[in-house]
């Protein structure tokens, strides 16, 4: 058997349900005064509502339906009365019914309503966990993503230092290739050298007689060849020296893996960039420089070369048609070390100067450069607390202008 | 969800009228009421408010009993058919053991049949009643009006369904009683599956249709 909650709208009301809101003590007194002292209300099963418990004398019994089945029986000795009063009270009981079922069904409405809300409420919670959830695992990601572009721009930055060392490799290597095409070109001659001398020595060893030997030597002409020997060598070792002072150029700034703080002089480490830059740009312009003397200051010196070299490429890149020039200056204004890199190439439209420093922005065809070179240029010299500015006229040239304060 | 009292011998049928706003459920109900004659009858109760729109419900309780004293009765409702009341509609909804789908036959009332008759499957199912199972029949009312959808058309759309279809003019009492006739056939077989009402109750399917509708003519 189902269990019927009692709240249902559409159930059975009862005497009980239909006598609420009516006022009993009010309504016994005015059935007495109807149907006399002897009437009795009782409920469907004969319980008694109202009246007296015990039957005095024989009654009359009517029953009260509302619906179609009787919901009460009332009982009276006036047979008349009792179908009036009987009809009254189911009226009565009918309209009871109504407004219970009116209000029951009422409650059931909101109470479904209200369980719906609660649903609702249950799953917003259920999905705010999950919005919570993700935004904390979004906080990881973020930061997870930010590691990760954090890891490409070092690589990118990494990429523009080793393009600008990668474009002065074939400059280098030229400058490089010409001492060493000398030494080895002597090297090989000093060999035939060594092979004659050693050719008289073994002639002097077979104990021919000085006048033999002497017609030998004059035949050999190993006058000059001792004389040119010494020469070659002397050559060489200038080669030698020419070599070793491009490598330490290229190594004093070139220092691609660290970021090694030491105390330098600017005007050197100018002095170098442009040794090496010159053989690399050479075709394109003319360099001149005019360094002056700057105080010692504690800077990367390695970074700050590569900003110079990248000025002085950009300064090439600018010069288009017959040959330029390239002025490459420093000198200690207020306290400061101002370095100017000038160049009387093509210029710059105000547009192209407002966004040269923005990430990838570049004016020369896809593929000649990262468009990192003066971004990473700035970030260098901002680490330094210095700031790059730039002159550019369209047409007339283009001056970058770089201002650093002196650390100890 | 019929509800059997076995010590009281009582089986309560809930039927509900179901359909748009002003479709004609509440005149079905009165015109019912004047036309049927079950074994027991009472009032029908409606609460209508102005503008003759129901406002929770219509009730109509009849009762018959059958040979072996089982009191069966039953209780036809009808549904608030504005839209805003559906809170109201789900709940007069619940329980139910039979619908009528009262449609509008005019012309211009297409998409609220369409709704209405959708927001009744919905409703089933909210309110855990088995729609496909369900017993119901969809009647067409309105058919004296002019600028109505026409019976084929009517019929080659909802034809095609396992749903018994009516057409009626509930002002006029026409097609009132073979509607509900029909769903008291479907609701017997319901019925007897569940409450074996031809064995243990003695009560066979035209007894059971005849006692509510013409319960006078019976041969008792």
């Amino acid at each position: 058997m189902r269990i019927i909650p009692q709240n249902q709208f559409d159930r059975d009301y009862d005497i009980n349900d239909l006598l609420k809101g009516i006022n009993q003590k009010r309504l016994l007194p005015a059935l007495k005064n109807l149907l006399g002292q002897s009437v009795r209300l009782l409920d469907s099963k004969d319980n008694l509502i109202l009246g007296n418990a015990e039957k005095t004398k024989e009654l009359k019994r009517i029953p009260l339906t509302v619906q179609i089945e009787p919901v009460a029986y009332l009982e009276s000795e006036d047979e008349v009365a009792l179908k009036n009063v009987a009809m009254l009270l189911e009226q009565l009981f009918k309209s009871s019914e109504r407004y219970l079922m009116a209000s029951d069904l009422h409650l059931e409405s909101v109470h479904a309503d209200y369980e719906k809300l609660q649903k609702k409420h249950e799953a917003l919670l259920a999905s705010e966990t999950k919005f919570k959830e993700l935004a904390e695992n979004l906080e990881q990601r973020v930061q997870e993503q930010v590691k990760t572009i954090d890891a490409a721009q070092r690589q990118l930055y990494q990429a523009e230092k080793l393009a600008s060392v990668g474009q002065l490799a074939a400059g280098v290597a030229h400058e490089i290739n010409n001492p060493v095409g000398f030494i080895r070109s002597n090297l090989s001659t000093a060999d035939d050298y060594v092979k004659n001398i050693t050719q008289f020595s073994s002639q002097f060893n077979s104990g021919l007689d000085l006048e033999a030997l002497t017609r030998y030597w004059q035949d050999n002409d190993l006058d000059f060849t001792l004389e040119d020997f010494s020469v070659l060598l002397k050559e060489s070792i200038e080669g030698a020296d020419r070599v070793k002072k491009i490598v330490a150029d290229l190594k004093d700034f070139s220092n691609v893996d660290g970021a090694e703080v030491s105390i330098s002089n600017l005007s050197e480490v100018l002095r170098s960039v442009c040794n090496v830059a010159s053989s690399q740009i050479a075709e394109k312009a003319e360099l001149e420089l005019d360094l002056k003397d700057l105080p010692d200051t504690r800077c990367e010196a390695g970074h700050l070369g590569q900003v110079f070299l990248n000025m002085i490429q950009n300064a090439a890149q600018a010069i288009k048609n017959e040959k330029g020039k390239i002025n490459v200056s420093s000198a200690f204004i207020d306290d400061d070390m101002v370095i100017k890199i000038s160049d009387n190439g093509c210029g710059m439209s105000a547009e192209n100067i407002e966004r040269i420093f923005d990430p990838f922005y570049t004016t020369q065809e896809v593929g000649s450069g990262t468009g990192l070179g003066l971004t990473v240029s700035k970030d260098i010299v901002n680490s330094h607390e210095g700031r790059i500015e730039v002159e550019s006229q369209e047409g007339k040239g283009t001056t970058f202008i770089i201002t650093l304060p002196v650390k100890g | 969800m019929a509800e059997y009292d076995e010590k009281e011998q009582k089986l309560t049928i809930k039927l509900v009228y179901y359909g748009p706003a002003l479709s004609g459920k509440t005149t079905n109900l009165m015109s019912l009421h004047d036309q049927i004659d079950p074994q027991l009858s009472g009032d029908l109760m409606t609460m209508e408010t102005k503008n003759d729109r129901t406002l929770f419900f219509d009730l109509l309780p009849i009762g018959i009993r059958a040979a072996s004293g089982l009191l069966i009765k039953f209780k036809l409702f009808t549904v608030p058919g504005q839209v805003a009341h559906d809170g109201t509609r789900k709940a007069v909804l619940s329980r139910a053991d039979g619908v009528v789908f009262v449609a509008d036959s005019q012309s211009n009332q297409k998409i609220n049949n369409g709704e209405s008759f959708q927001n009744l499957a919905d409703n089933a199912k909210r309110v855990g009643l088995d729609f496909e199972s369900l017993p119901l029949v969809v009647q067409f009312n309105k058919r004296d009006l002019p600028n109505i959808v026409s019976e084929e058309e009517i019929k080659e759309r909802w034809g095609r369904t396992n749903w018994h279809l009516y057409f009626s003019t509930a002002t006029k009492g026409e097609g009132v009683k073979e509607t509900f006739e029909t769903l008291l056939a479907l609701v017997y077989q319901d019925m007897e599956r569940r409450f074996k009402l031809k064995t243990e109750h003695g009560l066979q399917e035209k007894d059971f249709i005849l006692s509510v509708m013409s319960s006078s003519e019976m041969q008792v």
